[in-house]
């Protein structure tokens, strides 16, 4: 059985971004990286199936950048994936989804995956369509945002959450792919043991080149912060006139009263 | 020169600060107010599952093999969220690298496993006596050849995770006529070893979550086979193993200054007075400016002594100026942090009282200040002479 986990490092969300010279995308200087929260789950779910499933398993961690993703992928690694692939691209944040989906799909296409696991979403970009248009380009099954993941010879039944806390139910025939959710699990940290040993796993670095057949769709326009809200209205003067302004305006501008 | 860590050394200082953040930090401050040790026991538990307790010891022993500067790595990031947890950490490791640097395979065998495994919640590292401080030559705790053992009898103080420690490196002398120091011996002693007291537990100024206690020898009968390395030679491994440890305290006081300063900074950009954030203010500017390039300095000290140690070169007067250097930066980080905070930082509602609590011994503990200041200039002046 073969098992695929895409993963994407993405900067810490407590980065202060800044637009680039382009004025597309943030500027990816002096940033701290981490694995995208959510392909953590869906690496964790791929770990343990690796390890209920146990020897004649293998587990593929693939990853799209510059050489500063390979510390994700060695997390990934540690974690218990087997091998990896890691698809050397320093352009990579200039792709739109569907080119990120079908650079992984070209990869795949041949590989014969039973089931490949994605977070949900990256917390950079957040266009949560590279999973699905994966799924698609190869003609598979696919389930999205799920919080629970069950396995049996050939059949998935994953647990998926709606809005307001509905739980939904999926049933899937594998070759498919799923995209996951916090709440499914919680990602083991790596030991250190793992950590050093993962250094002898076998990382296949591959051109981009070789897997881009697709032009963008979609170019981002701009990248800019929010426009600068005012500071707001100041009241002044004496209480009883302030109540009635305050009154005024929340029975002119708000809901609040009528 | 490269001065980046690796891929694998990254990861290290990922996984100690994600855990630290996530598991020390929210119980450090209750564990500072409690006598409830319990949750400082689990969290040591699961620190030795994920091998933080044999950074720099081999695989075979159930170490992680992850180097020194990955021990350094850790034990910063583990301080910066609780410095009794850090401590702890740095002592352990310590002495499942003496087993290793000094013990026979057998007493390799017997004990590093169960130090990184957890088995063993710590390990004990028994040097200091009451007339044998800066001065451990002047040791009195004594071992007497008993034909099948060894009898020990003494007092050591200061010893850190003393009640629940599963192995202790103890020294004691062996030859009462030979020259001072050269008549000391090691040994390992067994927690719970019949005639091994542990005495009274001091109530210290901060770290309060480690155990620090006398450790009693009361005709304590060991084993022929407790004797580790040489007979009349181990203070020569005090010497040499304190310096491994001393790149550990560095490493705590440089972290548990980053806590501090960092609080503080965050603060500075919040808190308002005359009508502006006080960050607005040269004076609290210049703290900042002077706490993070003293830090930084630490940092590259410490990552230098590692790295030589790493490398197989002589290290130990870089060890003893890493860590006097970021004790005392650490301690300086503290006081600014506090200043920074007004009265709020004299209170236990911020953490930097902690903080300052818990440096303050760093200066103090795995040889003070002013010896490391005698090693450096030692090994200066010996070029010259």
């Amino acid at each position: 059985m073969k098992l695929l986990v895409c993963i994407k490092q993405v900067p810490d969300l407590e980065s202060r971004f800044k637009p680039n010279a382009e004025g597309v995308w943030y500027n990816e200087t002096d940033l701290a990286w981490r694995m995208n929260e959510y392909d953590e789950y869906a690496v964790e779910q791929a770990v343990q199936l690796r390890e209920k499933l146990g020897e004649g398993t293998e587990l593929t961690v693939l990853s799209i950048g510059s050489d500063r993703v390979v510390e994700a992928i060695k997390k990934a690694l540690a974690m218990g994936a087997d091998n990896a692939a890691h698809i050397q691209d320093p352009a990579a944040a200039s792709k739109d989804p569907w080119q990120i989906a079908s650079i992984i799909a070209t990869y795949a296409k041949d590989k014969a995956f039973d089931i490949i696991f994605t977070g949900m979403q990256s917390q950079d970009r957040g266009s949560a369509q590279v999973g699905v248009t994966v799924a698609e380009q190869l003609g598979i099954a696919c389930t999205t945002t799920i919080v629970g993941f069950e396995y049996d010879s050939g059949n998935i039944r994953a647990k998926r959450e709606l809005e307001g806390g509905i739980k939904g139910i999926v049933k899937m025939k594998t070759p498919a792919l799923v995209t996951c959710q916090m709440g499914l699990n919680v990602p083991r940290y790596p030991t250190l043991p793992n950590i050093m040993k993962a250094k002898k796993k076998e990382i296949a670095v591959i051109p981009v080149a070789d897997l881009l057949k697709e032009e963008a769709l979609a170019t981002t326009a701009s990248f800019h912060p929010p426009a600068k809200k005012g500071g707001g209205i100041v009241l002044e003067g004496d209480v009883g006139v302030l109540v009635d302004q305050l009154i005024a305006i929340l029975k002119d501008k708000t809901a609040v009263l009528r | 020169m490269f001065l980046d860590l690796t891929e694998e050394q990254k990861l290290i200082q990922d996984t100690a600060r994600d855990f630290a953040k996530a598991e020390l930090e929210p119980v450090a401050a209750a564990l500072d107010q409690s006598d409830d040790r319990s949750p400082l026991l689990a969290n040591l538990k699961k620190l030795s599952e994920l091998g933080f307790m044999g950074l720099n010891v081999r695989g075979e022993y159930g170490g992680s093999e992850a180097g020194v500067i990955s021990f350094s790595l850790a034990i910063t990031e583990i301080a910066r969220a609780c410095a009794s947890t850090a401590v702890t950490l740095s002592v352990s490791n310590m002495v499942a690298e003496v087993i290793q640097a000094v013990g026979s395979e057998e007493q390799r065998k017997a004990y590093i496993p169960k130090i990184c495994s957890g088995e063993y919640p710590a390990g004990g590292f028994a040097l200091t006596e009451t007339c044998a401080g800066s001065d451990p030559a002047g040791m009195c705790t004594q071992a007497v050849d008993d034909g099948d053992c060894w009898v020990l009898n003494g007092t050591k103080i200061f010893i850190t995770s003393a009640p629940y420690a599963g192995v202790f490196v103890v020294w004691a002398v062996t030859d009462k006529t030979a020259p001072k120091g050269k008549g000391i011996s090691c040994f390992l002693v067994e927690g719970g070893t019949p005639g091994l007291v542990i005495g009274k537990e001091e109530k210290k100024m901060g770290q309060h979550a480690s155990a620090t206690n006398e450790v009693i020898f009361d005709s304590c009968r060991i084993p022929k086979s407790a004797l580790m390395g040489k007979l009349n030679d181990g203070f020569r491994i005090a010497a040499g193993e304190l310096a491994g440890g001393r790149i550990g305290i560095g490493s705590l006081g440089l972290g548990v200054g980053l806590a501090a300063i960092d609080y503080a900074t965050r603060y500075v950009t919040e808190r308002v007075q005359f009508g502006q954030k006080i960050s607005n203010f040269q004076a609290i500017q210049w703290m900042i400016a002077d706490t993070y390039t003293e830090l930084e300095a630490a940092r590259l000290l410490l990552m230098s002594a590692a790295y030589r140690k790493e490398a197989g070169k002589t290290f130990a007067k870089e060890a003893s100026m890493a860590k006097m250097y970021a004790t005392e930066a650490g301690n300086q980080a503290c006081y600014k942090a506090i200043q920074m905070l007004g009265g709020y930082g004299y209170t236990r509602d911020f953490p930097v009282e902690r903080y300052a609590r818990d440096a303050r011994i760093t200066a103090i503990y795995e040889g003070t200040n002013e010896i490391q200041r005698m090693i450096i200039s030692r090994e200066i002046l010996r070029n010259l002479s």
